[in-house]
């Protein structure tokens, strides 16, 4: 449950940007970043968000979590397909010469402020 | 209004894990960060590997577990220095624990500091401790699917071990498909095949990383994250 601890760190990181901006006002929503092989799960974070922000000024903030792929880049027929999940072949020419890089994305995109 | 971050959500730790990094640096200490599954056969694979690279090695260690003291124990009964963290119900060891656990050690004397992480395949991907490499170390008994299962782990390692090797005949273990699979994460990252209790292969592994701990006081290693 390490979703906890990335919330806690997102709410302080937040915070910061919110000051930063000099802004005072509402928080709407929460725009993320969680990729396919991040080893987040976005049910999770959630959950912990849910948790972490009862009776603070984030209770009703929305979250909105986007889930890039990896990418399959294949050793054979050079193929770069988005995966949603580890695989073994290429999914055009089903060689196993296959590499999945990316979706370790794991940030905070923006921020919907109210202005006051 | 829209603020626009952009920003990774572990900056803190990352930064922070920076900062560890240049102290062992500074002090001349290679620091590995060993992960797997609780059972795996980490802290026995670190015996191993100190017998195997007797006198070159000058290990310290950094113990992570949710409870007791059963790992830092079986270090000092072989005479490495080592300090406990016990995270109680963290799952993971973050860079923060390890800054605080680090002032209680003589790094200047330490030519490898190894971090044993909580045993985890999951939650001790994403956090960045400040070592120089990352060593995903799997049983044969938890089974070659694991890589399709837990890609995380993998993908930020930079070696893998499969230990218990000498338990393949009474298994349905494939190793060569858990390395398949692990260089579709990682190419040409090395695989080490050992039997830790027996000693088998660990000399091998000694030698790779007294290989990467004399390439990074020459170069620093590429990041990897």
């Amino acid at each position: 449950m390490h979703e906890l601890s990335i919330v806690e760190a997102l709410i302080e990181q937040v915070g910061r940007e919110v000051k930063r901006a000099g802004l005072a006002g509402k928080i709407h929503r929460v725009e993320l970043s969680v990729g396919r092989f991040s080893g987040v799960n976005p049910g999770c974070l959630q959950f912990a968000f849910n948790l972490l922000t009862e009776k603070t000024p984030l209770e009703k903030t929305e979250i909105v979590i986007h889930e890039p792929k990896a990418v399959c880049r294949c050793q054979r027929c050079n193929a770069r397909i988005e995966v949603d999940e580890f695989v073994a072949q290429c999914p055009e020419c089903g060689s196993p010469e296959v590499i999945l890089e990316g979706g370790r994305d794991l940030t905070l995109q923006s921020i919907d402020v109210e202005e006051s | 209004m829209k603020i626009v971050a952009a920003k990774k959500i572990l900056k803190f730790n990352d930064r922070l894990a920076a900062e560890n990094r240049a102290a062992f640096d500074a002090a001349g200490a290679f620091c590995v960060n060993v992960v797997g599954s609780p059972g795996s056969g980490k802290t026995t694979l670190l015996e191993a590997l100190f017998a195997a690279g007797k006198g070159r090695l000058r290990p310290a260690v950094i113990e992570g577990d949710i409870a007791g003291a059963v790992d830092a124990q079986r270090m000092e009964n072989i005479d490495v220095p080592v300090v406990q963290i016990n995270t109680e119900g963290a799952c993971h060891l973050d860079a923060a624990m390890v800054a605080s656990a680090v002032g209680e050690l003589d790094l200047g004397a330490t030519g490898f500091l190894m971090i044993e992480n909580v045993g985890n395949l999951v939650c001790t991907a994403g956090f960045d401790l400040g070592e120089h490499l990352r060593l995903i170390v799997l049983s044969t008994s938890e089974g070659d699917d694991k890589v399709v299962k837990y890609p995380a782990i993998f993908q930020g390692s930079h070696a893998l071990v499969i230990t218990k090797s000498d338990l393949c005949p009474y298994l349905n273990f494939d190793p060569q498909r858990l390395i398949d699979d692990f260089h579709r994460l990682v190419p040409q990252a090395p695989a080490f095949q050992v039997a830790a209790l027996r000693g088998d292969g660990v000399q091998d592994l000694a030698e790779w990383l007294l290989e990467k701990q004399t390439g990074r006081q020459g170069a620093a290693l590429p990041e990897k994250k």
